[in-house]
Order: structure tokens, then sequence, then C-alpha cells
């Protein structure tokens, strides 16, 4: 079994962990440290670094120096207006769906930026591992909706990864802690990092880790804290401050803030302005206590949720670089009543945990098993604008839901399925998913036709929809419009423009390229199997065909580019005669067409 | 496949919970997509299908009010809204308008309180009643009853469902409102 690792895709720093012999481990960078800073440098030549180099170019190239990506994952640009004033990127006019960024003359989606940080964290585990890795975990914020969700696997595919799951980082976290503790009782997880902020609430009963209800905010973390205070210096200079200044004001008032955690009073000292203020623990509380009053909330819903009681939960484990501060700590104890875990580094709990998580789906453990839940109900459009849930949140994943739809116009061959997710009854106050269009379906009067149509959330929380016209048995193709994501193709044409930045990973590209020419002769075929020249082929050769069909339909999916290329010089074989038939005939048409326009 | 088959159980409606976690905790260490990583395709597909039905199969019968719909539906029954008694329509109405003040913003603290007792006592009235005819399906499942005796009880467990649905639809909105 080749090695699975785990990886915490952070706002503000991404780890690469391992789990051998049971016990994870985080691996460190080449130049030694445990965190990989998510920030992606691009230089006029081409050339990208990432992690802690790229860092160094914050204040001095602003507009080329990529931070905090993730809070952009699965994002339209009316989802960030209120952040974009204070950051230095320059966004391409075309983000009204995926947010892009222009890094000389070139759009960059999310998933495409943070490939970069996955690319890198591979590397450093390459290198320290001695093997190819081509499987990863890769954690998000339990609250993350199906887009961020999908926008993050998508990263993992263009960074030459393939992602086995998707798991929630507070459950990660829980994983970690679970390791050493004892096997019985019910347990917070209080996550709040540079970007996002969750929390989620577990029973743990010998080995198992169910999650009863989780509930968050995925635009609420330490980015919000350092905002509160970048606006602060500004009302203090009173001029509006070039991208440079803000830079170097975010790196002062990060500073000041980390000194905060540990000291009473701090200095935000931004040098390039003379600009000193000194700021106390007591005014900085007073300033961010609406921030965390904002995420007390989420942990009363949870609570609610799950059917419990404050004083039901018998641990609190702290997660992630903000709860180190300590106004934090104290509200999350006043609101639970008892003393938080500290014991595990904040920032490397959850790479902890994504490698146990890694480990079980390699098979190394089996006494342990996580059930984690979808934060946010799955519903559809109906009439009147009105979402009808089918799937409610803090269901356990996998999970299902079926619906029958029909027709309302004699011979519709069409039917639209508007998908959303949220809380709210109304369509416009939701957010959308996707819109699945079900084709081909048999015309019949109005109302005849009964589709059944499958959701299924899987254990990424990731949705995917089946359909199957019921009088016909005949399973219906479905085109998915993903409101906020790339579709497959895009992906597919990310991960070929990637290769110019990865290492000779030929075989992959010859796969991707053999799939796309596989379907290609597919369709080519399909097309021939309808035409009228089909009826004239023997049996043998008719069988023949839908034999070569079905092989290329099962290699296609595998990942060996020659057996795919075997099964299309198959199907191109078999299908040889009917090409033939249909040139000619083509051919012999076009001829009598001339004959008949010569005659004239 | 139902709900109940998944479990193994015929179409009872008293299932203590206990036991229920226990056999959903078995079931998933046994079908789990994550001990499927390195599996063949084909029972890849089947692990989380398997998963996603027991985990459906279990949201609907922990809870009493859902296994109750759950059963009723499965036996083709449906409950409707418009077949309740006028006085049940008169009550909620009464208790509709008194909401639509908590939701202007117009009620104190104590009229939020009463209500909220108000519905709640005609919730536990519903649940009271929901539970001895859920008995009583358990014994007529045990004693093998007639199919007359059958459609008899399906029918008040609906009437039931059509009826305290107002209640519950009450209560929801109270709880968003609050």
């Amino acid at each position: 079994m080749p090695k699975i690792v785990g990886i915490d895709l952070g706002t503000t720093n991404s780890l690469v962990a391992i789990a051998e012999d049971g016990t994870p481990r985080v691996i460190p960078g080449a130049d030694g440290g445990m965190l990989v800073p998510s920030v992606i440098y691009f230089d006029e030549g081409g050339n990208v670094l990432v992690g802690n180099e790229a860092k160094t170019k914050m204040v001095e190239k602003p507009r080329n120096t990529i931070f905090s990506i993730k809070r952009f994952m699965g994002k339209g640009i009316e989802d960030v207006r209120y952040d974009l004033p204070l950051l230095p990127f320059d966004v391409s006019p075309d983000s009204e769906h995926i947010i892009r960024l222009k890094i000389f003359g070139r759009d960059y989606t999310p998933p495409e930026l943070s490939a970069f940080i996955l690319r890198d964290l591979k590397r450093n585990a390459e290198a320290a591992l001695g093997e190819e890795i081509k499987n990863a975990v890769i954690t998000v914020p339990a609250y993350f909706n199906d887009a961020q969700r999908q926008a993050t696997k998508d990263a993992g595919r263009i960074a030459g990864l393939d992602v086995l799951r998707i798991v929630n980082e507070p459950t990660a976290a829980s994983l970690a802690y679970g390791l050493d503790k004892k096997n019985q009782g019910t347990i917070a997880v209080y996550d709040f990092g540079g970007g996002t902020f969750d929390v989620s609430i577990l029973k743990l009963s010998d080995g198992i880790f169910e999650v009863l209800s989780t509930a968050g905010d995925t635009h609420l973390g330490g980015d919000d804290i350092d905002e509160q205070l970048i606006r602060l210096v500004l009302v203090d200079l009173g001029q509006a401050p070039d991208v440079h200044t803000i830079q170097a004001i975010r790196r002062a008032v990060n500073q000041a803030k980390e000194d905060l955690s540990s000291a009473d009073e701090a200095e935000i000292a931004v040098e390039q302005l003379q600009y000193r203020r000194p700021i106390t623990r007591a005014e900085f509380d007073k300033l961010i206590e609406p921030t965390i009053e904002r995420t007390l909330k989420p942990c009363r819903q949870a609570l609610q949720d799950a059917g419990l009681r404050a004083s039901d939960i018998d641990e609190v484990v702290m997660v992630g670089g903000s709860t180190r501060i300590p106004l934090v700590l104290r509200r999350v104890q006043e609101l639970f009543g008892r003393v938080p875990h500290t014991e595990l580094n904040p920032d490397e709990v959850v790479a902890l945990g994504a490698a146990v998580q890694a480990d079980i789906l390699a098979g190394g453990k089996r006494d342990m098993l996580l059930l984690d839940v979808t934060p946010l109900s799955l519903g559809i459009e109906t009439m009147g604008g009105v979402m009808s849930k089918i799937i409610p949140r803090n269901s356990t994943i996998p999970a299902s839901a079926t619906e029958m739809f029909t027709t309302f116009i004699e011979g519709q061959t069409n039917v639209k399925i508007h998908v959303l997710q949220g809380e709210r009854e109304l369509v416009k106050d939701s957010r959308s998913l996707a819109q699945f269009d079900l084709k081909d379906i048999p015309p019949m009067p109005a109302g005849m036709p009964r589709i059944e149509v499958k959701f299924l959330i899987d254990a990424d929380g990731i949705l995917s929809v089946s359909a199957q016209e019921q009088r016909t048995g005949k399973y219906q193709s479905i085109e998915v419009k993903p409101t906020y994501g790339l579709t497959d193709e895009q992906v597919e044409h990310m991960i070929l423009e990637s290769f110019e930045y990865a290492e000779a990973d030929i075989e992959a590209r010859l796969v991707i390229e053999s799939r796309n020419e596989a379907e290609t002769v597919l369709n080519a075929t399909a097309k021939g199997m309808a035409d009228e020249h089909y009826g004239e082929l023997s049996a043998e050769e008719r069988s023949g065909i839908s034999a070569a069909v079905e092989h290329l339909r099962e290699v296609i999916r595998k990942d060996n580019h020659q057996a795919i290329r075997e099964g299309i010089e198959r199907l191109s074989q078999s299908t040889m005669r009917l090409a033939e038939l249909i040139m000619n005939s083509a051919i012999s048409k076009a001829l009598k067409d001339r004959r008949v326009k010569e005659i004239q | 496949m139902d709900y109940f088959e998944v479990f193994g159980l015929p179409r009872v409606l008293g299932i203590e919970s206990a036991t229920l976690e226990k056999a959903f905790y078995d079931l998933s260490r046994k079908y789990h997509p994550d001990y499927f990583t390195t599996a063949p395709d084909d029972e890849k597909t089947q692990a989380l299908r398997m998963t996603a039905l027991l985990n459906d199969a279990y949201r609907t019968l922990r809870h009493p009010v859902r296994r109750v719909e759950y059963l009723v539906s499965l036996e083709g029954f449906k409950p409707d809204g418009s077949k309740v008694p006028k006085s049940l329509l008169m009550e909620v109405f009464e208790i509709n308008e008194k909401l639509e003040e908590v939701k202007s913003g117009n009620a104190s603290v104590e009229e939020i309180d009463s209500l909220r007792a108000l519905i709640h006592q005609k919730r536990d009235k519903f649940d009271a009643e929901l539970h001895k005819a859920s008995q009583e399906w358990d014994e007529l499942l045990k004693s093998g009853a007639s199919e007359a005796k059958r459609k008899e009880l399906l029918e008040k467990l609906t009437q039931i469902l059509s009826e305290s649905s107002y209640i519950r639809n009450l209560e929801r909105e109270l709880e968003s409102a609050g």
C-alpha cells in the first residue's frame, strides 16, 4: 500500500503529516520549519516561491504575493467585497462565480493557487519519506459548503494528488486528541483559525467518533482581528494608504496581536511610516469582543442541535492559532464551564489528526472510525422560489434522499433541478450549489414521466446526483453546472497547464490526453450507432462494437494510458466497416447532388 | 431494503435507542467507506450506498415521530392536514395570532414563556397519544391481528400525525422567532 499523507491546508499556515506505526508526526519543510506559510510569490520570470521565502516578499511585492487564498475558495466576487479594499490583489473582471487573481497578466483561480502550496507539501513529504506521494487526506473547515469542498478537491487534483478523503478540521483534531484520551464521553471542539471558525460536538464510544452537530462561520478568523487592527491604524493615519503600506501595517498588527497573547501591553510599530502606537490587552480585548462573541453563537447552536446543554460536555478541545488569545480561552471556559484542553499544539493538531485518518484509510487502524455530518441542509428549489429541504443539516454522511420529478409540457425532454444549501426558507437567501439538467427524457404526455432523482452526499460531504426514469428504467444523463465552481473540463485543463510547474509527470498527462481522445471516439461511435447504416451490419459486427464500447468505458476510468490507447484502437477496428458505410453513402450522396446540379 | 430491514427489525415502533445505537455502530464498522479505500471500484460503490442507506435509516428510526411517519408511508398512508377537527384549527388560529405578536416583537418575556408552555403542553398531549398508539401497534404485530384491525390502527396513527403537525409547525416557528 503506497503511503497516504494528511494535509492541513490552512488559511495562514499549511502542514503535512504522516502516521507510521500508528503514531502521527508532522513532516518539516526544506527549511526545517513545521509550518509552511500559505503564501505564494510569483516573479516576472514565471518562478514561484511558496512558504517562508514567499512570506518575506509580502511587503515588498504585495501585488504578486498571494496569502489567505483559502478565504476565496468556492466564492464569487460578491462574497468577499468587504475584504477587497484591504487586500493588495488584482482581481480579474471575470470573477463573478469564481474569483480569479491576475498575476503578470494571467488569471489564477483559488484551487490553482492552493495547488502551489499542496505541491510544496507533497515535495516535502517525498523528500522526507523517500518515495513518491500520490495519495492524501486534506482537511477543510467543518462548515465548508459543497463548493468549498469541491474547490479543495480540485486543488489536490491540480497538484497531482489523489484526494482520498476530505476531513473536517475539528473532527481531525478530535482524532489526534482521542489517541491518548479516555474512550467515552462527549467533547466539544472549538476551532478558531486564521480565516475560519468551527465548532463540533462529538460523542466518543469505543473508537467510534460520532459527530452529533457542527456549526461555524467560514469567514471568521484571525484575519478579521488583523483587519480590525488595520482599520484602527488607518483611522490614526487619516489617509488612504497604498498597498505596500497596508501590507507593512498588516505585518505590524499581526506581531502586536501575537505579543498580546502573553504580554499585557504591546506596540504596533510600522517602521516605514515612523508610526508607533502602544496597545494594552484591555484595549485589544474591547476591540475584539464582538468578534469573539460571534464564535459563541454557533457554539450554542451546535449544543442545541445535539440536544445537549453546556454542562453535558465532558471535554473541550481548543484548535487553531486564534485560540492562543487569552480572551478566547476565557469566553470558551465561561460558556462550557470547564477548563479547555490546550495540551497539543493548536497549529499542528489538525494535521496530526489528518494523518491518523489517512492511516485508517490505508488499513492501518481498524479500531477507530469517524462518523461525520453535513454542516448545511441540502434542498431543491420548488414553486414560488421556496427551498424544500431534502437532507437536514447534521445528518451523518454519507446520506441520501430521493425525490420524484415529472414534466409539465407534452413531449418535454429536459428537466432542470436547482440544488441549494443553507437553513433559510427562500431560494434567494440560500447558497446556490448547482443546476442539474436531466436530459433525453423519453417524450411523453405532461406529467407522465416519473423520474426518480437520487441525491447522495458522500463521505467527503460532496453531492452527486443520479436520475432514472421509472417507466422506461432508463438512467438519465445529467449535465451539472456548478454555481460557484469549476467544471470537470476546466479542472482537467488546469491540470494540463499545471504540468509546466510540476516535475515530469508525463504519465498523468498521457492518461488525460488519451482519456479525452477516448471520449471523442466514444461520442463518434454513439452517433454512428444511431445512423441508419448501423442496421446493415451483421449481428456479429454489432456485438463486436458493443463489446469494444463497453471495454473502453471500463478502461477509461483507470490511470493507464496504454490500456486506454489499446481500447481506442480496438473500438476503431470494430467500427471500421460502419465508418466505411457511412462515408460511402455520404460520398455517393454528394455525387448525386452534384449530378442533379449539373443537369440543372 | 427498507429502513427496518437495514437493522434486521420487523416494523415495530418501540425501539430502544441504546440498542439501535449499538446496531448502528456495529453496521457502520462493517460497511463504512473508510474501510474500502483500497477495494475494487464496485465494492467501494456498494460500501458508499450501503452506508448512506444505513445513515438514512438511523436518522429516521432513532426519532420517535419520524419513525411513525416512515412506517405509515411504508404502509401506504399519508398524513393529511385537511382532515383535522375544526376545534383544533380554531386553537391553532389563536396560538398563531399570539405568535405573530412575538414575531413583531410586541410580546413580553412572560407572554412568550406562557405561549411556549401552551405549545409544549399540546405537543406533549400528542406525543402521549402517539406513544400509546405505537404500543398498540406493537401489540398488534405480536398477536397477529386481522388486516382490518391493522388498517384501523394505521389510520389512527396517520390521524395523530396530521393533527400534531400543526403544533409542531407552531413550535418550530416559535423557536426560530425567539
